[in-house]
């Protein structure tokens, strides 16, 4: 009897035991089911009271008739907002330093130099960012590869979702060099490329005639060059005026290069031929931009993404912290939407035509069947300014709470003593 | 008889022309009218008459023969109140051969042709204070101005509105001190520490107080101090770290001056004493990393909701843009400030009558009054959203911006 008892006994602590260690069981679970009051889809239109089902981190259904299967666990989030993850397509942040200081520097990588303590990565993840393509700085002419990266991980390799992806080549003149001069040191490059590819390619057609082995490689500081011309990478070109934009236009179409452009704010001015030529446009942070008249010497506003947007370009938004409210992709948008941009446009420049524009689109920037599960539960509207990123979900995986962000809470919160001890007389 | 007939051809000819005058009422038909000092009007209208308010409310009659401005379908609130603007100004704020200017005017150098005024009017700001610039220990006497009017007399609305002070480390930068000869004069030499600013201040006001009995007082700068001692001028100190505002507090105890915080990054340390001493604060700039912005790193100790914590322990709060022109807009100080934790009709006072208070303009700007200035904003939509946009400005009556 005794015995008996004991058995029972050890048996409701195995299962108990067990049932808990089933709860806790990694933060990576088999099966999702989202149940959220309003999902932007990006894709489609906005679902009320929908269901996000989501298998091994990959979305399997999206819908309000979507059947929640019985292995499924349930996340709660209904007076929220489900929507894709930011997607940042250009950036230099987060490097220990953005710029190399020679001009010709292909062959470097920011897989190198990205600092995963840095507070970029944190504030990002708070701002619902995702996805990032950090690139090289603006200063150099080839200034070097970029890598996509989720600002979630300890180390380069653990945050990393694509090497090797995109080439800086900046049109600004650098150091004490005319434009001139920088488009003709780019040529000169390139000239130099195509005769060490001529050779290459005879070296490697002469061993063939003899039939002997041939196993030289491309020059390794030549390579990202070599992949930009075969299409293997994208050339993401730095346009710092107006000007430089047919420059831009002109190496695309001389050399056949898969190109975006990164545009700074005067670079409006282009806007029609950045339309005729279709080629994807990454805004500069500062949308705003304020044109004098020479002759009258009066101000008129410019608003850059309402420009691009009447002409018809496909553009993604950038940020910065040197103004409060740039930092965050959602003020980029709501602040296009204030001056006439539509909202649809507006949150898809923000996250699928990033996506798109860094090759990610098959993974993140909408909610749709067979995309990654990668998405943001906001508190409210995403334009929203008083609505928060309460959660972030990386590949079905929560991996940022508000209400256990302390950095957060410390910049918020007042501090314990408000009243200093007094030592006035 | 004749006289008669003379008397009545001219009592006609009068009326004829000032008939036309009579008639200019702008009457403000609005969705919502956001009036700050009193509860929210839903479908009110505004008449405007001669530049002021003269009726609000719901159940108002447009009289016949008015200017009807159609604000139906949007939000209608009253002018900002900028309390620290960039100045309009051509060259340079600082006045650099004297560390100790209390009697330089801003409002000797106000520019109305100056383009900060137009990219001001269009964020929806309709009174602003512009002082001299931060260079100077006490730097001299800001105005309180509208952005309208060809002559600088026409936009001033309250001359000597403030003596600004910086106690920051501002006042020493660039400053060098002879290392390698002797000083010919200590006393001419700018300051170099903060211990030097503070020594400035009081010896500037202890000076002051000397002569503040005399009948006639010679130094210029010692009447404008002895008129801040008197309390006739309001002192603006512009301060950003805890440690500062705590000598600011000192200084000001020693003799009795009524003080106004600018910037006041860290007033959320010492909130708790600002309100007790009831000194108001005017904040802005605002920056994510105040602490990577000017040489000295000052007030890097950053807490975003710096306006809410202040607010909530009973300080008097102005949100405002800062000095330097490019910063952010009072409109998105405030929709940040709401963000970060701040109350929302506070945040709204905060850039409306609170600062109106502050700068002593609250009798004719800041709140949609009967009698006050008809300074009214329209906007598409509630102030506190980034999609909000300025519609229409109207300063004086008068409909200053309009978007296309």
């Amino acid at each position: 009897m005794k015995s008996r008892f004991h058995i029972t006994f050890i048996s409701i602590l195995l299962t108990v035991f067990f049932i808990g260690a089933l709860a806790h069981a990694g933060p990576v679970r088999k099966k999702l089911a989202v149940k959220a009051s309003r999902i932007i889809t990006i894709a489609g239109k906005d679902i009320k009271n929908g269901v996000i089902l989501i298998e091994d981190g990959i979305i399997k259904a999206v819908g309000t008739d979507v059947e929640i299967p019985w292995d499924a666990f349930v996340i709660e989030a209904k007076d929220r907002v489900v929507m894709p993850g930011f997607v940042l397509a250009h950036t230099s942040s987060g490097l220990d330093r953005a710029n190399e200081n020679m001009p010709e520097v292909p062959f470097i990588s920011t897989f190198d130099s990205i600092d995963p303590i840095s507070t970029f990565f944190e504030d990002s993840l708070r701002d619902g960012v995702v996805a990032m393509l950090v690139l090289p700085g603006n200063n150099t002419l080839l200034g070097g590869t970029g890598t996509i990266v989720k600002p979630y991980g300890r180390t380069v390799e653990a945050m990393l979702i694509k090497r090797y992806t995109g080439l800086k080549i900046s049109l600004r003149p650098s150091q004490n060099t005319s434009r001139m001069g920088h488009m003709q040191r780019f040529r000169r490059y390139m000239s130099d490329l195509k005769d060490y590819l001529e050779e290459y390619e005879q070296k490697k057609a002469d061993a063939e005639d003899e039939k002997k082995p041939f196993d030289e490689e491309i020059d390794v500081t030549k390579q990202p060059m070599v992949d930009l011309l075969n299409k293997r990478l994208t050339a993401f070109v730095y346009c710092d005026r107006a000007a430089d934009v047919p420059k831009a236009i002109e190496i695309k179409n001389a050399y056949k290069l898969d190109t975006v452009l990164v545009l700074a704010p005067e670079c409006y001015k282009a806007a029609g031929l950045i339309a005729r030529s279709k080629l994807p446009v990454i805004l500069d942070s500062q949308l705003v931009v304020w044109e004098t008249n020479e002759q009258t010497n009066e101000e008129e506003m410019k608003v850059v993404p309402i420009i691009f947007h009447k002409a018809g370009v496909k553009f993604a938004f950038q940020t910065d912290t040197s103004q409060y409210g740039r930092r965050y992709l959602w003020y980029q948008a709501a602040t296009a939407v204030k001056y006439g941009m539509k909202r649809q446009e507006a949150l898809k420049s923000i996250t699928l035509y990033p996506a798109q524009f860094i090759g990610v689109d098959d993974r993140l920037g909408s909610i749709e069947a067979g995309k990654e599960a990668t998405v943001i539960f906001l508190t409210g509207d995403p334009l929203d300014a008083q609505s928060w990123v309460d959660q972030v979900m990386i590949a079905g995986e929560i991996v940022y709470e508000r209400a256990k962000d302390e950095r957060l809470k410390k910049l918020l919160a007042p501090p314990l003593i408000m009243q200093e001890p007094k030592d006035t007389d | 008889m004749r006289n008669c007939v003379i008397l009545l051809t001219f009592l006609l000819l009068v009326s004829v022309f000032v008939a036309p005058g009579r008639a200019e009422i702008t009457a403000v038909k609005a969705g919502k009218i956001l009036t700050i000092s009193s509860e929210p009007v839903e479908d009110g209208v505004i008449l405007i008459e001669d530049g002021k308010i003269a009726e609000i409310g719901t159940e108002i009659e447009i009289p016949e023969g008015a200017v009807v401005v159609d604000a139906a379908k949007s939000v209608v609130m009253p002018g900002l109140v900028d309390a620290g603007a960039a100045a309009p100004v051509r060259g340079d704020l600082n006045e650099q051969s004297s560390e100790i200017t209390p009697t330089l005017r801003i409002s000797d150098a106000l520019d109305p042709q100056s383009k900060t005024l137009k990219r001001v009017v269009q964020t929806g700001v309709t009174t602003l204070f512009v002082s001299p610039g931060r260079r100077n220990v006490i730097g001299g006497l800001g105005v309180v101005v509208k952005p309208t009017g060809k002559i600088p007399r026409q936009m001033i609305v309250k001359d000597e509105a403030a003596l600004t002070v910086v106690m920051d480390l501002d006042s020493t930068q660039g400053n060098r001190i002879p290392r390698f000869q002797v000083p010919a004069d200590f006393y001419y030499r700018r300051p170099g520490t903060r211990m030097a600013i503070i020594w400035m201040l009081r010896k500037s006001f202890f000076d002051a107080r000397r002569q503040s009995d005399s009948e006639q007082i010679e130094d210029p700068n010692l009447a404008v101090l002895s008129a801040v001692l008197k309390d006739e001028i309001p002192i603006h100190v512009n301060v950003r770290r805890a440690i500062t505002i705590r000598a600011a507090l000192k200084v000001a105890d020693e003799y009795g001056l009524n003080l106004i915080l600018q910037e006041c990054t860290e007033g959320y340390k010492v909130a708790g004493q600002l309100a007790e001493r009831k000194i108001p604060v005017v904040l802005g700039p605002f920056y994510y990393y105040p602490g990577s912005m000017g040489q000295y790193r000052e007030g890097r100790k950053v807490n975003w909701n710096n306006a809410g914590i202040l607010a909530e322990a009973g300080v008097k709060v102005a949100l405002a843009s800062g000095e330097q022109s490019g910063a952010i807009d009072i409109l998105t100080a405030a929709v940040f400030a709401v963000r970060h934790g701040m109350d929302r009709d506070e945040a709204l006072k905060a850039i409306t009558i609170t600062p109106a208070e502050i700068l002593g303009v609250a009798g004719r700007v800041g709140s949609l009054e009967k009698g006050k200035d008809a300074d009214i904003i329209i906007l598409s939509g509630d102030p506190l959203n980034v999609t909000t946009r300025v519609e229409k400005v109207i300063l004086n009556g008068k409909t200053v911006y309009k978007i296309d």
